[in-house]
């Protein structure tokens, strides 16, 4: 008996969810609340009703996980060659029993997966295991500022990326830059102190914020009003990385 | 689980170039149209004399490229180094309306008349010269003495020849006056003798060129461009008289004069002028035929970024992911080329048409994609559209109200599509080529035999593109799943809807748009009615037996202005027009343009797409027409972002289609262009087989541009 999950986005050729050309699924519920969401409609694990001039639609459809992997293995002779698969969300380890046994379906293509970390270890290693390359998003490295940013504490954040470092796999810390919040010295500093702890050590991607990250509030039935400053210039330094021999590059 | 190796870290290859400032001031006149004042304002008049000297066809035809070249002010800008700059406006007729539909009686005329839409074997011209062409011409005149019709058309092409090289002499001349000897040197030897450099190679093909559109001729292509300029440019660069900047600055100065004098050229919109130029592919022997000038072309393209010439690459499995990066790097300033045709289905498509190998290898683009062979070939590629949509509604309509099955729906459909290839290709067998005694010079074998090219050559055949086919195959799959397989709609509610264009059930029309299958989705209940639909269709052809020319009808999937025409009607127009149709398109709503998904359905995305019409039997379709895909330009985003996009152009590539244009659009840039044209006079984009500027496209284009599927949004 194949598990359900509630997906509310497949989109082909994303070019930023990992190497090559993805098709990136978008699983749908998400344990953290950051202010700065730009996928609002993956926050609610239920499917929900958006609303725009162009009409309404559904966010939000149940697939089996056998459905959701024969649409994947269908792209597979093209996506074989190119790039692979990516889940993404939402935080994908949210439905980590439905999300690992599509992983188990795929025919021969390249997985990433694209997470907060902010899962049970055991739900988020059920997927790190499967995949060939983990982005990690790690967003604040002081536990006062990540729960009024996100809405959760990071311990589990932390130890999921210290558990992740312990399998060997290649990974990736991304770090969004939300002006005033996530791209302070002392943030970055912090978070290429922890990087450059880890065995390899990682490659560091900055992600500056994108003002777009508002767009689809509206649609949700939801009010954005960010806390930052949108407008304010995004610092994206990269030197605490460098000092500290870590690669990090601007994404 | 596999770990495939895809390094995140490879980016980009290719440098940019970038106009010097000679050249961007060149391009800065021609946007700005100083070089009009050089034009007259009279026209000249060639049929007087013609009909003085009781011409015949072929004479005046010769006749008339004589005086247009004899009446071109000879014009050299000083920061010019290739030169031509056309003064002449319009082809003057060389027979009055009376005459010509005497000489007509009872047989058509191909659009405008004269030969359009092939390509000379410019490969040859320039190797040869002219002036071995007239000494070619001479020889088989005197082999030839008592063919009458040879020796006069020999004679015709004799005085073309002449006339081109004298044109050739008053520019030399002009130039020497100006103490530009660096000009005058160059115009002493090309076109006359064999080029001996790059620059000669340009400046030949240059005038042989433009003298073809003076003479009334249009859609004029270029043909595989690297490969015959390759040895000139090598010599050049081997010899140490070029470096590359050098190079590109000549080139750059080339592909800018192709703009010159392109508003005068004939086309549906302004910009439809088939100066297509192929770029990439295999040698004779199959072996890669790319060499570091399709690189430099494409790179020079992009520093040029004008509409002209429209590029075209010809990739398959071996093809460099370097040189996709340098394609796709063009593909990102919104030209919309270039356009891409996937050999490995090409040429066996060609082959498959009877096509000799070595010829099939050999392949370009027409005007606009379809698949001709260069010098070798006087086909008539779009002698018109056979319309699917009109075949799949009559069948659906007349099906329904007698109460039949799917089956015989379809049969129905196969039916009406033969119905029409056969009036088209009965209208067709009527057709008259004119004489052509100067482009006869520039092909295969015609001064060799002794015969003007419009009495054929080695490829003959005619093509027939199958139109909107999207829609069609949409149309059936809604009837399939909804009316038959799941019974949600009743025969006679859909025929009340359609012939009421729904305007009473609009609910019906949701559930048409919404819940039916969908082309382009990889999914088998809508592709397999595009597969069929398709081979319904290359039937028919092949029951349309030959066309009176020693060639068959070749089927293929192309567009062009059908997506409009065949949607609201067209003056004059042979093929018929739909109202309301079953896939919950409205009477009068725009198809899509050749092969893309229908305007406004939900699509999954790209690589869906791919899979949709590479399920398409392109054996048995080779005439062309391509996939056609809007990708969004914050897909460039990043470093490496033109080696992922290229990546794409490999998976077309393994995904089995067969051409593709993928076109890079922001709309809201768009949107702003029609409310603030003022503000985006240089915004370019592709429209169907050519790139037009936006602004100057009728709105009914530029909305159905407008809306497009743009993926990676």
């Amino acid at each position: 008996m194949a598990t359900i999950g509630t997906v509310f986005d497949i989109r082909e050729m994303t070019v930023h969810d990992g190497p090559g050309l993805r098709t990136t699924v978008f699983l749908k519920g998400c344990p953290l609340r950051c202010a700065w969401c730009h996928n609002p409609e993956g926050v609610a694990a239920a499917p929900q009703t958006m609303r725009s001039p162009a009409g309404e639609r559904i966010a939000g459809r149940a697939y089996t996980s056998e459905e959701l992997a024969g649409i994947l293995n269908g792209q597979a002779s093209l996506l074989r060659d190119i790039g692979g698969v990516t889940f993404s969300g939402g935080e994908p380890a949210m439905q980590a029993a439905f999300v690992a046994e599509t992983i188990d379906r795929l025919e021969g293509l390249h997985v990433t997966l694209d997470t907060s970390g902010s899962a049970p270890e055991q739900d988020f290693l059920l997927l790190a295991q499967r995949c060939d390359l983990v982005l990690f998003d790690l967003k604040l490295m002081d536990a006062d500022a990540h729960r009024r940013w996100t809405g959760s504490d990071n311990g589990l954040i932390l130890a999921n990326l210290a558990a992740l470092a312990g399998l060997g796999k290649p990974f990736v810390i991304r770090v969004p830059l939300v002006p005033g919040v996530t791209d302070t010295d002392e943030n970055l500093s912090a978070i290429a102190e922890r990087a450059s702890a880890l065995p390899g050590p990682p490659r560091v991607e900055l992600l500056p914020y994108n003002r777009a990250a508002g767009g689809k509030y509206a649609a949700c039935g939801l009010p954005w009003q960010p806390e930052f400053d949108e407008t304010a210039p995004i610092r994206a330094n990269l030197k605490p990385f460098r000092n500290l021999n870590v690669e990090a590059v601007i994404q | 689980m596999t770990t495939n190796q895809i390094d995140p870290e490879a980016t980009c290859a290719g440098r940019l170039v970038e106009l010097s400032p000679r050249l961007a001031e060149i391009k800065r006149r021609i946007r700005a149209g100083e070089h009009h004042r050089f034009r007259a304002t009279e026209t000249i008049d060639v049929r007087a004399e013609c009909d003085a000297e009781g011409l015949s066809w072929p004479q005046r035809a010769a006749r008339l490229t004589r005086r247009m070249c004899e009446a071109q002010t000879v014009v050299i800008e000083p920061d010019e180094r290739i030169v031509f700059t056309r003064t002449v406006r319009s082809t003057p007729p060389i027979y009055s309306d009376e005459q010509m539909q005497a000489l007509t009686a009872g047989r058509t005329l191909h659009e405008l008349g004269p030969i359009s839409n092939i390509c000379a074997d410019w490969g040859m011209v320039l190797s040869q010269g002219l002036i071995a062409r007239r000494r070619t011409a001479l020889d088989t005149r005197r082999r030839l003495a008592g063919d009458a019709r040879a020796v006069e058309f020999l004679d015709c092409a004799v005085e073309t020849i002449d006339a081109v090289l004298t044109l050739a002499a008053r520019y030399a001349e002009e130039a020497r006056r100006m103490g530009r000897d660096d000009v005058a040197e160059v115009l002493d030897r090309v076109p006359a003798l064999p080029a001996a450099s790059f620059r000669e190679a340009l400046q030949s093909l240059r005038i042989c060129h433009a003298v073809l559109w003076l003479g009334g001729h249009y859609h004029c292509g270029f043909g595989r461009f690297d490969r015959y300029m390759w040895p000139y440019l090598q010599a050049d660069l081997d010899a140490g008289r070029l470096d590359e900047a050098a190079a590109e600055e000549l080139l750059a100065e080339f592909f800018i004069s192709l703009n010159r004098d392109s508003d005068l050229y004939p086309g549906i919109q302004q910009g439809d002028n088939g100066q297509s130029l192929m770029l990439g592919g295999v040698r004779p022997d199959g072996s890669s035929g790319v060499n570091p000038l399709t690189a430099m072309a494409l790179r020079v393209a992009r520093a040029t970024a004008l509409i002209d010439p429209k590029i075209n690459l010809r990739v398959d499995g071996e093809t460099d992911l370097d040189l996709l990066a340098t394609a796709v790097e063009l593909t990102r300033i919104g030209l919309g080329f270039p356009q891409y045709a996937n050999d490995e289905v090409v040429i066996p498509g060609l082959v498959a048409a009877g096509y000799e190998l070595q010829d099939a290898r050999d392949y370009t683009v027409a005007a606009c994609w379809e698949f001709i062979i260069p010098g070798r070939g006087m086909e008539v590629v779009n002698i018109g559209a056979a319309s699917m949509p009109a075949a799949a509604d009559r069948a659906i309509r007349a099906g329904l109200s007698e109460g039949e099955t799917f089956e015989r729906i379809l049969e129905r459909a196969g039916a009406d599509l033969r119905a029409q290839v056969r009036d088209l290709a009965a209208a067709s067998r009527k057709l008259l080529l004119p004489p052509a005694p100067y482009y006869s010079v520039l092909m295969d074998g015609c001064l060799e035999r002794g015969r003007d090219l419009s009495e054929g050559l080695k490829y003959n055949n005619f093509g027939i593109h199958g139109a909107a086919s999207s829609s069609a195959a949409d149309a059936l799959a809604a009837v399939r799943s909804l009316v038959f397989e799941e019974k949600r709609v009743a025969p006679d509610r859909l025929l009340r809807a359609l012939d009421t264009d729904f305007a009473e059930d609009e609910p019906l029309l949701r559930m048409l748009r919404e819940e039916a299958p969908k082309v382009g989705n990889n999914d088998e209940r809508a592709d397999a009615l595009l597969v069929k639909l398709f081979d319904l269709f290359a039937e028919a052809c092949a029951a349309a037996g030959d066309n009176a020319r020693g060639g068959r009808y070749r089927p293929g999937s192309g567009s062009a202005m059908y997506y409009v025409w065949l949607a609201r009607g067209h003056e004059g127009m042979r093929e018929p027009s739909v109202g309301a149709t079953a896939d919950g398109r409205r009477a009068g709503e725009f198809f899509s343009s050749s092969l893309a998904p229908s305007p406004g359905v939900a699509v999954r995305g790209p690589f869906s797409a791919l899979q949709s019409f590479g399920k398409i039997d392109y054996e048995r379709v080779c005439n062309g027409g391509p996939l056609t895909m809007e990708i969004s330009d914050s897909l460039f985003r990043g470093g490496d972002a033109a080696r992922k996009v290229a990546l794409f152009v490999g998976a077309f590539v393994k995904s089995g289609c067969q051409q593709l244009q993928l076109n890079t659009l922001n709309a809201e840039t768009l949107k702003d262009a029609q409310v603030h044209p003022e503000l985006h006079r240089n915004l370019v984009v592709r429209v169907w087989g050519w790139s037009g500027y936006f602004c100057e496209l009728d709105r009914a284009y530029q909305d159905q541009i407008i809306g497009r599927h743009i993926f990676g949004d």
